[in-house]
């Protein structure tokens, strides 16, 4: 295909936000019970999340973990691909994420999560509260069905959003390895979002301008480098 | 014109719209619920291929997002509707492609659920650079259909090995048409290169109100040669339709027998001697219907064609 210059983002969007819009409607519909539980998993693992002690790690990164294989089978692979071309090419980083958070969770010594009061923190913090409570909500302002709420744990793009949270809580240098799948899809759900023409495509643009910022300052600040002090190392009762 | 605007018109129009009323009043539904079977459809402008002197009605269906809709049950049966509706105002060409998601699905459910396969004039493409004949069993998959009518090579991608499939699948008698394709004016030139050194039946090309590039040498090209034309993205996408919404039709709409803007910009293009078959896509059976009604009554000459464009190309 030549001509590249003479493509635009809306060339290569083959649906329209109706039908969109229906596979969130449609999946909340006919896997009520799994979407609620899902939800309700995720606020569970946020929670554990924002705590200062360092509980609940490797709930927290089983959970996740069950959450992006559900997101991958239930809603990219069942509802999302068979209108959308890209699926079929992000789904194996979608389940490289599911890989990763699962080596994650059985290590001897899990990701640690938890509230530092630094800047990063506030903003993980953050986006877990809006993927959870605020995005699902987003869609009644513009006038959609509240059937067709997005929600963190089943749809992909607030649990790809809120895990970008849950990294920014944890601290590690291997923990960026979590960081890529949901980046590079907060990227691309934007640029969906934007060519449909809604406003909300600004909030995965902004999660991953700020994600990267974090990452940044955590690396200056010697987050994700510095030894935990013996009281973190202990391994609290899960 | 607004979509109620549009529905009554619809209702207050013609046999098509009384049959339906009729059919409605007698309990059974509107026209586009039910299967096609046995419908008595109205007479519609025709125009020849001229590879064969086959007369296809002259306004068709487009697929592309309209028609890509997953395994949304409740969206698959609304185009259903759409085209039941296509099929009893009299069109028969309906037109897809591999890149268009599951349009292709989507189509072949609405006919196998209207018994429309006798019906449709089926028109698809090849879109890959890998194996264009694996892509075309898949294709036939879809659509549930064991041959098609044409076969066009999608954007001219991997013409070189893709159009001398299409042309032995023909010469083997499977399959009746052959065809390339580009849009939005894109590769117009190497379009025409093929033109002139294939024995091409159909090319597709983007052309409306207001992208008229193709008028210059490409449309009168394709005259010459012999080559049927089918026009995509007649309304932009719906844009242009979406713009003139609300603004007064011209006078001479009325001689035309043209009730929207959607109608007028159909008749424009049928009315070109080159052109063989617009192909609007549509979400609403009402609109594919009025789409229908656009190949009946009188087409404008050249000056109003020239009237045409310059009303459209002032309000938008």
């Amino acid at each position: 295909m030549s001509e590249w210059w003479s493509y635009g983002l809306a060339d290569f969007l083959l649906f329209s936000p109706r039908v969109y819009f229906r596979l969130f409607e449609t999946m909340n519909t006919t896997w009520g019970l799994a979407v609620i539980s899902a939800l309700i998993a995720g606020a569970i693992a946020a929670g554990l999340a924002m705590r200062h002690g360092h509980r609940g790690n490797r709930v927290i990164l089983v959970v996740l973990s069950l959450i992006w294989a559900w997101v991958s089978y239930g809603f990219m692979w069942q509802y999302y691909q068979p209108i959308n071309w890209v699926v079929p090419y992000v789904l194996p980083g979608f389940v490289a994420e599911v890989a990763l958070l699962a080596v994650f969770a059985s290590r001897p010594l899990p990701l640690r999560f938890g509230w530092r009061g630094d800047f990063s923190s506030m903003v993980g913090a953050a986006f877990i509260g809006i993927a959870l409570v605020v995005y699902p909500f987003v869609g009644l302002f513009e006038g959609r069905d509240l059937m067709q709420a997005e929600l963190f744990g089943s749809a992909a793009d607030p649990t790809a959003f809120g895990t970008l949270g849950f990294v920014l809580m944890a601290r590690g240098t291997w923990r960026w390895l979590l960081v890529p799948v949901p980046l590079i899809w907060c990227l691309i759900a934007s640029a969906t979002l934007w060519v449909m023409d809604q406003e909300i495509a600004v909030v995965p643009l902004i999660a991953v301008w700020l994600t990267v910022f974090c990452c940044w300052l955590d690396l200056k600040n010697g987050v994700t480098t510095r030894r935990m002090t013996q009281a973190e190392l202990v391994e609290p009762t899960d | 014109m607004s979509e109620i605007d549009r529905r009554t018109f619809l209702k207050s129009a013609s046999a098509f719209s009384a049959l339906g009323a009729a059919t409605a009043l007698g309990g059974a539904g509107p026209l586009w619920a039910q299967t096609i079977a046995g419908q008595k459809r109205p007479d519609v402008i025709r125009k020849a291929i001229a590879s064969t002197g086959e007369e296809i009605p002259a306004v068709g269906l487009g697929s592309w997002i309209t028609f890509n809709v997953g395994n949304d049950m409740e969206l698959r049966d609304q185009c259903a509707d759409v085209m039941s509706a296509f099929f009893s105002a009299g069109g028969r060409m309906i037109d897809s492609s591999p890149m268009y998601g599951s349009s292709q699905d989507v189509i072949g459910y609405g006919l196998d659920k209207l018994g429309a396969r006798d019906q449709v004039f089926s028109t698809d493409k090849v879109w890959t650079s890998g194996d264009g004949m694996e892509q075309l069993a898949q294709t036939e998959e879809r659509w549930n259909i064991k041959s098609f009518d044409l076969l066009q090579v999608h954007n001219l991608v991997g013409i070189n090995e893709n159009l001398p499939l299409l042309f032995k699948l023909k010469d083997e008698g499977l399959l009746r048409y052959v065809g390339v394709t580009t849009s939005h004016g894109r590769r117009t030139e190497d379009v025409m290169a093929v033109m002139k050194n294939e024995r091409l039946d159909f090319v597709q090309v983007t052309y409306n109100p207001i992208d008229r590039d193709v008028e210059e040498y490409l449309l009168p090209m394709a005259y010459d040669r012999g080559i049927a034309v089918i026009v995509n993205r007649p309304f932009r996408g719906g844009s242009l339709v979406e713009k003139l919404e609300g603004e007064p039709l011209p006078e001479f709409a009325a001689e035309l027998g043209a009730e929207s803007w959607a109608q007028l910009i159909l008749k424009y293009l049928i009315a070109h001697p080159a052109v063989t078959c617009p192909i609007p896509a549509t979400t609403k059976p009402a609109h594919a219907a009025e789409n229908m009604r656009a190949a009946t009554g009188l087409l404008p000459d050249d000056k109003m064609r020239e009237q045409i464009a310059a009303v459209i190309g002032v309000l938008i």
